[in-house]
């Protein structure tokens, strides 16, 4: 119960803090739109379903980055407001409060990629023909949750170093290219495949993909098996993006307990 | 003379013993270079139930190392310290559970959101009963008053609420044992007499408070007994009146002057006699205090290492501001 009152009392306070500032619309309403327009205008060449492929990706993308540099932030604006030891002095594990503002962050990043989907439709016309609605959501909240776990791993990090936004930026763009967000994985050479198949949105992303209705053809699974699956990979997919959670759930768990005593031992934990 | 050190008391609550904490440091890139600081140097204490203990000492000097220490914040180098029985570093949420820490300053506050809001989240981490919260909030509300702005944002809090909230956040989970680390730095005098009032108020909660502040009629007027550190060293410990007893040979001639520079100073301390000497600015005039063996001796020697404009001189009686000069500029 206490860990459960921590996740939730940080879920909130992020949720306040988040939209007590207007400029959270500049990377969650002007973000996604400015992401649309680049995807669109890099496939403008194209038409039909490959355009919606790279919808996803950029809805994906926008997942990402939202998840990624909230997590980096919120641990380096505790330290910027002066509330990191605080924090750290209450008696429940500093993971569970993470994972409270790190679960809102996610969160934040899937309305982000929605909304990329719907400025698709509504302003740019592209047709979204979603084959299999209900595994669509399913995959998308599952992708949600693999955010998620994948920002706590992160953050562990950023407990210990004061250079948030070094480390964000650094994380951004391989993990674009290597999730597959705009182009299929089996396009990039062999040696990154480990890379991207240990990143849970690989196949999250691959389900989304799927579940609106695209071709084997360019999945993740071309990279394992060799060739394009013959049945439907949405489930596969899905057990690898839960599996890869719970890996990135127990590695966080072990990290923080790391990094919580090293910085104790350190000192250094207030340092702006 | 040497400084009294009363450690030990009866039923202790905080437990303090041969504390040292070292910190290191790096430079340099290629060729790395190691700097090892020790911040607190064998420091011991006991703190009895319901007791009202201050840490003085200069900036540096190692008391917030020691309150961090004891707030499991830190973990020590070597030696040994317990919180009604806990060990700090290896019972460390034991600890959390029966104690507040109230940190002095602008920071260490959600800006964003409200003060009540702030405080919601604290009482969540700490484990304030659901049923219980909201009831709770109110009482520490009201207590450090702030129930009328406890729905406005901090941001726009002056620096006297923000304080208020500091306390209210370091004891909404109604904690046995409250570390207060300069509450009252930068305040103003009204609002300083509100976080003394209120600390007296705690105490007559039956609470044991660990308090660590710069000024000393403060000190003076709120601490059962007060250590005196510097250097991570434990110089002194005793009681305010045991202190002062300290300089009780010793009498202080103020001077008041506009212009008063550090070779005059220097020059006075260099006088026979002489045993400690400090400097205060009030508005635009300077007040020097000297500490002498005899005033009526050394009155005339002062005045006249002077070349600044005096603009009054009085002979005063020994304060616990004079015993801590004493103690820190190396009598102990």
């Amino acid at each position: 119960m206490p860990r459960l009152r921590a996740l939730v009392g940080s879920f909130r306070q992020q949720a306040f803090h988040f939209l007590s500032a207007p400029s959270w619309l500049i990377p969650n309403i002007i973000a996604p739109f400015v992401i649309t327009m680049v995807v669109l205008l890099m496939y403008q060449e194209v038409t039909g379903s490959v355009i919606l492929y790279a919808v996803l990706g950029g809805g994906m993308m926008g997942m990402w980055g939202n998840t990624l540099y909230a997590s980096g932030y919120s641990i380096q604006s505790e330290r910027w407001w002066g509330t990191i030891e605080a924090v750290l002095v209450v008696p429940s594990s500093l993971i569970w409060i993470i994972a409270g503002r790190t679960i809102w962050n996610a969160l934040i990043g899937v309305v982000n990629g929605l909304l990329v989907l719907v400025i698709s439709v509504v302003a740019f016309g592209v047709p979204m023909d979603i084959a299999d609605p209900l595994m669509f959501m399913a995959s998308f909240l599952l992708t949600m949750f693999s955010l998620a776990t994948l920002g706590l791993l992160f953050s562990s990090a950023f407990v210990l170093t004061r250079q948030a936004g070094v480390l964000t930026n650094g994380l951004e763009f391989p993990i674009y290219v290597a999730s597959g967000c705009l182009f299929p994985i089996a396009l990039l050479p062999a040696w990154a495949f480990p890379f991207s198949l240990s990143l849970a949105p690989s196949w999250g992303i691959d389900a989304i993909r799927e579940a609106a209705g695209f071709a084997p053809e360019s999945s993740v699974w071309v990279t394992v098996l060799g060739s394009a699956p013959q049945a439907s990979f949405i489930l596969p997919d899905l057990a690898m993006v839960v599996l890869l959670s719970m890996v990135y759930l127990a590695l966080a768990i072990v990290l923080f307990r790391v990094v919580e005593r090293q910085a104790r031992l350190t000192g250094e934990l207030g340092r702006v | 003379m040497f400084a009294p050190l009363m450690v030990e008391v009866e039923d202790p609550v905080i437990e303090a013993r041969d504390l040292v904490r070292i910190y290191r440091s790096s430079s340099g890139i290629i060729r790395k270079r190691y700097k090892e600081t020790l911040a607190v140097d064998h420091i011991s204490f006991s703190v009895g139930r319901g007791e009202l203990f201050g840490i003085l000492g200069p900036n540096g000097a190692g008391k917030t190392t020691t309150i961090k220490m004891l707030t499991t914040l830190l973990i020590p180098t070597s030696g040994k310290a317990t919180i009604l029985g806990y060990d700090v570093q290896h019972d460390a949420m034991e600890v959390r559970k029966r104690i507040g820490l109230v940190l002095g300053g602008e920071r260490g506050l959600y800006y964003r959101v409200s003060g009540r809001q702030n405080l919601r989240y604290f009482a969540d981490l700490y484990g304030v009963p659901l049923h219980d919260r909201e009831r709770r909030i109110q009482e520490v509300l009201d207590m450090v008053g702030l129930s009328e702005k406890a729905d406005v944002k901090v941001e726009n809090y002056s620096r006297g609420m923000k304080q208020k909230l500091h306390i209210a956040k370091g004891i909404v989970h109604d904690p046995e044992v409250i570390f207060l680390d300069e509450p009252t730095i930068g305040l103003d005098p009204q609002a300083s007499r509100d976080i003394r009032r209120m600390t007296q108020e705690l105490i007559g909660m039956g609470k044991t408070i660990l308090l660590t502040t710069h000024y000393m009629l403060e000190a003076d007027e709120l601490c059962g007994r007060i250590a005196v550190i510097n250097g991570g060293k434990l110089l002194a410990l005793d009681t305010p009146t045991g202190l002062k007893s300290l300089v009780k040979d010793t009498s202080v001639i103020e001077v008041e002057g506009f212009g008063i520079t550090d070779l005059e100073m220097d020059r006075v301390r260099g006088l026979d006699g002489v045993r400690a000497v400090s400097s205060t600015t009030n508005g635009s005039k300077q007040v020097m205090r000297v500490q002498v063996c005899d005033a009526g001796e050394m009155l005339t020697p002062v005045t006249r290492s002077l070349e600044c404009r005096v603009l009054d001189v009085h002979v005063k009686e020994p304060t616990l501001e004079d015993a801590y000069l004493w103690l820190v500029e190396g009598h102990a």
